[in-house]
């Protein structure tokens, strides 16, 4: 009994401490997850401006999830860039883009983020011209667009 | 009995002291992990490894990474230290049950997901090596727990 009181205790001073710490860490976050923010018109891209991109072949298409769901089914002509792998996988991928490049990313659902954060990642390294279509591919596939499978070669 | 114990305390309670201390340099502390396409780690950045887990719900995620490596950390620490050793281990292996699930968790669900198990300077992914890595730990903390070396002393029957 006494194991679990002080197991118990343990697991409230490491609960404590780290409410301290974040408190006095100059890189503080918030205690609760804040929600992720609604698209903003600016960030998106429409379905049908998207595949006119697609359709002119001057757009990049950057599918943001993950290898496996890329292999299930993307868009046509997509290139596989899952957020979690960007460093390892965009040194490859950089040369073939300038600043100017028209992109859009996507990924899944409209809850998912990781769309939203290649675009945050890719304007960060000064690729201005990304955007994300929301709902990617759900979207594209159920308005009857060009879908590929299989793994990126 | 006692060297194997003692290695145990030292191994275990000493990853889980490096992990902790880890996390805690890495996102509360460093600014060297900056590589040329990404940033300088912080705990958001070990808050959004704890979501991709889509294990606890996706308010609690910074929660968890600003409390979850200074329970390491004390528990690590009282480990090596010897101090509330059975309480310590058992800490770790409560933790251990919830890291084997969430890890289990990702590999069903197919994320191929940073592991975060040394934060964020980790860059390995969730895998069977992770899942068994973290099974050995588990077993380590286990036995600290049911085997406790000084086995509590039994009160001196008293003479009438």
């Amino acid at each position: 009994m006494r194991t679990f009181q002080r197991a118990l205790a343990i697991m409230f001073a490491g609960v404590a401490l780290g409410l301290g710490a974040n408190v006095v860490s100059p890189r503080r976050i918030p205690l609760l997850t804040p929600p992720p923010e609604p698209p903003k018109a600016q960030d998106t891209v429409a379905l049908k401006e998207a595949e006119e991109l697609w359709k002119s072949g001057t757009g990049f298409f950057f599918d943001a999830r993950s290898a496996s769901d890329y292999a299930a089914g993307h868009i046509a002509g997509a290139i596989s860039l899952p957020v979690e792998e960007f460093d390892d996988h965009f040194p490859q991928i950089a040369p073939m883009l300038t600043p100017d490049a028209p992109i859009v990313a996507y990924c899944d659902n409209l809850d998912c983020d990781l769309s939203h954060r290649l675009t945050v990642k890719l304007r960060e390294l000064g690729y201005h011209n990304v955007r994300y279509l929301v709902n990617g591919w759900t979207t594209w596939h159920t308005a009857g667009l060009l879908t590929h499978t299989g793994a990126q070669p | 009995m006692k060297w194997v114990h003692l290695i145990l305390r030292f191994v275990l309670g000493g990853i889980f002291l490096a992990s902790a201390v880890i996390k805690i340099w890495d996102v509360q502390v460093s600014h060297f992990h900056v590589t040329q396409f990404s940033h300088v780690p912080d705990l958001a950045t070990f808050a959004q490894d704890v979501t991709n887990y889509h294990v606890p719900p996706r308010e609690l995620a910074n929660l968890v990474a600003i409390t979850l490596p200074w329970i390491e950390l004390l528990a690590g620490g009282l480990l090596v230290c010897g101090i509330w050793k059975q309480a310590s281990a058992l800490v770790i292996t409560a933790l251990m049950v919830v890291f084997l699930a969430a890890i289990g968790w990702a590999l069903a669900h197919g994320y191929n997901i940073r592991c975060g198990c040394f934060g964020t300077v980790d860059a390995r992914k969730v895998g069977v090596t992770a899942l068994m890595e973290d099974g050995v730990l588990l077993a380590m903390a286990i036995w600290l727990v049911c085997c406790p070396k000084d086995k509590p002393q039994q009160a001196p029957e008293t003479n009438p």
